[in-house]
């Protein structure tokens, strides 16, 4: 191998055209140069492979391999290896996709002047080098902007926290009486407060979406209460602003598989950015129902009789950082991370969020997946005799002697119990169900067993015994007690598809759970 | 009866004197220390009803006094909560798993410090004057 001199992979079927470029290497100086050529790109790849190639020239028309999936299969074996296409005359289109998939340039064959080769090599070379470099500088900037954006939202919660304290003890009136004129500005700057709060909020999640670490805790949820909730959050807001915020509740929703938490921060970011942008005696409407298309879904939807968005935009909006430009609204409009957040958590619980807009108004729908016994315990029933098999409903209650615990300390230690218990199930015989809305003093779980009694039997006690090892959770003072019931086996029948089995089982179970529930309901008043 | 005491652990005086005007005023006594040493001595010297801790602390942080007091005979069953700037599933695991009652994300709303600390003391405070709040909670979506 010559020293300095560039290597050049060709990787050519056709000899003529292989001839007419080799011939335009050799009037090159002799060492400026080195050329291997190929005929396959399977033998591409291995040359690829083995390093050592500082530019691929290839044909896009390989025997073994067609157009761009020739490109992508050479920028797999070597992606930090610069690339030029050849192509056909009539195959420009094909050309410039090739370098959306990563080629620097293309030439078309039969149109390549002698001294336009070498150059066109090095320009590549050249671009290919600047494009690595910016990509570099590009991903170091990203990871110093989050860990910068992590640092500073921390660091501002400090003086918020100042702010806040203060402004409220004037409020509150703890230090001394303040006049209306007073206290109509303190409001004033509460309300800022409370704004600057959401922002640093909305960096912070951001940020975590950006590392990965959003969680969402899927559970049966009520979307109505989310719903009823928000709309009487946002109530006040709405009232300053003179927009009429209501609900539309349709009668007797499923529930949702979803996190109600979740939830509720979708709601606010959508309601109060409807409110954001309607005028003046404008309106917004909440509204959750079933999915036409899908039953399997139900779509919530927000309504603004606002100014609308352009059609173009209907996508856009969803992008981070992304702000509508000059909407002829005055006033602030926050960092425009809102429905990137939306779209992130609606995307994590399986539904899917868009928006349709005319200049009456826009409406943001999402949709979230309704929670299906019936779905939940279908894997159960396939390759099983049933209903000759027996089932059980068994329900373990973890609860704290006073029941006074903070939300936190009691969603931490739910999660522990949570996943002990999947420990302890067969995930072939029992489902563990999510959880079904709050309990009483503790937590109740369920799990659907196939079993006999002896079965559940073995299944509590593993759980007692598992339950006793968790010792931080008995020094706080936690019991864990289970109880079961068996459901009445049905009469076989005969020919029956299993989705009919699965609604059929679940119906009986969930008549169950409910006779559990309204039992403890009476028993802890 | 006598007021509760509260130990405010928390090195910014200015949130420091906010968080104990709030809480004065709602029937607790209230003693200050602002670092890890000063804690565990004002924690001797008072004997609080309960602790309410920054993590972010200078010449060591939070955690640090939550192991130093819980190795204490005598303070161990202080309860604690935790209010601070660091968030994090991270953070607030290692806290809870540290025998801490609560963990509260600053800027923490009024009502909800208000709800908290009842609860861990296991009973509610005389509030010298009927102390309303300014605002109906907002509940804080907590990460």
């Amino acid at each position: 191998m010559k020293e300095n001199a560039l290597q050049v992979l060709l990787v050519e079927d056709n000899a003529g055209d292989a001839r007419l470029l080799r011939e335009m290497f050799s009037k090159e100086k002799p060492d400026s140069f080195e050329l291997t050529h190929l005929l396959r790109m399977s033998e591409a790849a291995v040359h690829l492979a083995k390093g050592g190639v500082d530019i691929v020239l290839l044909d896009m028309g390989l025997p073994d391999g067609h157009g761009l999936d020739t490109v992508r299969r050479a920028r797999a074996a070597a992606p930090k290896v610069p690339m030029i296409v050849l192509t056909g005359l009539d195959d420009e289109a094909l050309a410039a996709e090739a370098m959306k998939e990563g080629a620097q340039d293309y030439l078309i064959k039969g149109q390549i002047e002698n001294r336009a080769l070498p150059r066109a090599l090095r320009h590549a070379i050249e671009r290919h080098r600047m494009q690595t470099e910016t990509d570099l500088i590009l991903t170091h900037q990203m990871q110093f902007k989050d860990e910068f954006l992590s640092h500073v939202s921390h660091e501002l919660r400090s003086p918020m926290t100042a702010i806040y304290q203060f402004v409220t003890i004037l409020l509150d009136k703890l230090a001394g009486e303040i006049n209306p004129e007073q206290h109509e500005y303190l409001e004033i700057v509460l309300r800022n407060v409370k704004q600057l709060q959401s922002m640093i909020n909305d960096l912070v999640e951001v940020t975590r979406v950006q590392e990965g670490k959003l969680t969402v805790d899927l559970q049966c949820t009520s979307v109505s209460d989310a719903i009823s909730y928000t709309v009487g959050t946002l109530q006040g807001a709405a009232k300053g602003k003179g927009v009429a915020l209501s609900l539309e509740s349709s009668p007797a929703l499923p529930l949702t598989y979803a996190d109600p938490t979740r939830i509720r921060q979708i709601l606010i970011i959508l309601v109060d950015n409807a409110i954001k942008f309607t005028p003046e005696n404008g309106s917004v409407k909440v509204q959750a129902r079933m999915l036409n298309e899908d039953p399997r879904f139900m779509v919530v939807e927000i309504s603004d009789s606002g100014c609308g968005i352009s059609p173009d935009m209907t996508e856009r909006i969803f992008e981070r950082l992304y702000q509508v430009p000059e909407n002829g609204q005055a006033g602030r409009k926050g960092l425009g991370l809102g429905l990137y957040i939306c779209k992130e958590l609606v995307t994590r619980q399986a539904g899917r969020i868009w928006v349709t807009s005319s200049p009456q108004g826009s409406i943001f729908s999402f949709t979230l997946p309704v929670f299906s016994l019936a779905h939940a315990i279908s894997p159960l029933l396939k390759n099983r005799e049933w209903p000759s098999d027996s089932v059980a409903l068994v329900t373990v209650e973890v609860s704290s002697p006073d029941g006074l615990l903070s939300k936190e300390t009691r969603e931490e230690w739910s999660r522990e119990v949570r996943n002990l218990l999947e420990r302890c199930v067969i995930p072939d015989l029992d489902v563990l169900l999510p959880k079904m809305g709050p309990g009483g003093r503790g937590e109740l779980f369920q799990i659907v067993a196939f079993a006999h009694e002896k079965g559940v039997a073995v299944l509590t006690k593993r759980i007692r015994e598992q339950f006793q090892r968790l010792n931080h959770l008995k020094e706080s003072g936690l019991t864990c007690s289970t109880s079961y019931k068996l459901l009445e086996p049905a009469q076989p029948k005969a020919d029956v598809p299993i989705e009919d089995l699965a609604n059929e089982m679940a119906a009986r179970i969930e008549n169950l759970i409910k006779s559990e529930r309204s039992g403890r309901t009476v028993s802890h008043g | 009866m006598a007021n509760k005491k509260i130990l405010i652990v928390e090195d910014d005086p200015d949130v420091r004197q906010g968080l104990s005007l709030r809480l004065r005023a709602n029937g607790y006594d209230i003693f200050f220390a602002g670092d890890v040493v000063a804690s565990l001595i004002e924690a001797r010297k008072h004997q609080p009803d309960l602790i309410i801790l920054d993590l972010g602390l200078p010449a060591g942080d939070g955690f640090l006094v939550i192991e130093r007091l819980k190795a204490v005979e005598a303070l161990a069953a202080i309860p604690i909560i935790v209010v601070s700037a660091r968030a994090g599933v991270a953070n607030q695991e290692r806290a809870l798993a540290a025998g801490v009652k609560a963990f509260l994300q600053k800027p923490v709303d009024n009502g909800e410090l208000l709800a908290v600390i009842q609860n861990a003391l296991g009973a509610p405070a005389q509030p010298k004057e009927p102390a309303q709040l300014s605002q109906p909670n907002r509940r804080r979506v907590l990460l």
